[in-house]
């Protein structure tokens, strides 16, 4: 998807963000970490950060302590040292012995063609049309995606 | 000594003796396999295994270890220590001590586990509740 330049945002052990981050390429977080972030290219959290934040990436690592939904468009790794608590959604899923995790997780092929039809509507559709889409459809896909039973 | 009446009771497995054996060791274990189907509550001292295109429907409260194979159906509340699942499984579950996904897993319902292992692969949609296991699962 990002074939040209891709910038890469790091935040080390004392670096500390709080707000908003959409970045057109990968995030290494190894410090704290509080509000939004979007990547369109990878998102790895570090076992020394601390996020308070939802994340959305094309592959997401987790090693340190998420607190937040997470999505990932392609496939979302959760380390060993790793915690999650939130919402996941993501077309695959690999969680190492140790992690953590306390949430709803979807996922799937339904998911995943969620996210072809998100990346197919970003390609045909300027930016800002394409940042709305993917949150409606997501909105009513999630409630197909639960279970009937309780 | 309840729980070996309860499965004499509960378990419809007269066609299938061979599938329970006694081990030496006091660990019972019942083992379905392909063209086998066990419908109904089953509170087991032992561990369960649905293997081949095994089949289980119900309410499954095992004391070992259960485990469901690749190619194996289960709709069913489960309740083990060690749950492994390769095969395709509906319901709620409940691993008092870890629960692995397999590549070839799709599990539909809502989790409470103590640890979570999950392979690439392996496809779950439903809630997750990790720690200890305090309260009871019954709620």
């Amino acid at each position: 998807m990002t074939e040209n330049e891709t910038s890469v945002v790091m935040l080390g052990p004392r670096d500390r963000l709080i707000g908003e981050l959409y970045i057109e390429g990968n995030l290494r977080v190894s410090g704290t970490l509080e509000g939004q972030i979007e990547a369109t290219g990878d998102v790895d959290v570090t076992e020394a950060a601390t996020v308070k934040a939802t994340v959305a990436g094309r592959e997401v690592n987790v090693s340190g302590q998420v607190n937040g939904a997470v999505t990932a468009s392609k496939k979302l790794v959760i380390g060993r040292s790793g915690s999650i608590v939130g919402d996941v959604r993501v077309p695959r899923l690999i969680m190492q012995d140790g992690a953590s995790l306390s949430g709803n997780v979807s996922m799937g092929p339904k998911v995943a063609a969620e996210f072809a039809q998100a990346a197919a509507a970003e390609a045909a559709a300027p930016v800002e049309m394409a940042a709305e889409q993917p949150a409606t459809d997501g909105e009513t896909a999630q409630e197909k995606a639960k279970p009937k039973k309780r | 000594m309840d729980t070996q009446h309860a499965v004499a009771d509960t378990a419809p497995l007269e066609a299938h003796e061979d599938g329970v054996e006694s081990r030496r060791d006091g660990s019972n274990k019942i083992t379905l396999g392909a063209g086998d189907y066990l419908e109904g509550k089953l509170t087991y001292n032992g561990h369960m295994s649905v293997q081949g295109q095994g089949q289980a429907q119900g309410e499954f409260r095992i004391t070992g270890n259960f485990e469901v194979s690749n190619g194996a159906t289960v709709k069913a509340l489960i309740e083990g220590s060690n749950v492994t699942i390769k095969g395709d499984v509906e319901g709620m579950l409940t691993a008092r001590d870890k629960l692995t996904l397999g590549k070839s897993a799709k599990l539909n319902g809502d989790v409470t586990v103590k640890r979570l292992q999950i392979e690439d692969g392996a496809s779950f949609n439903g809630h997750v509740r990790m720690g200890s296991f305090e309260q009871s699962s019954g709620s």
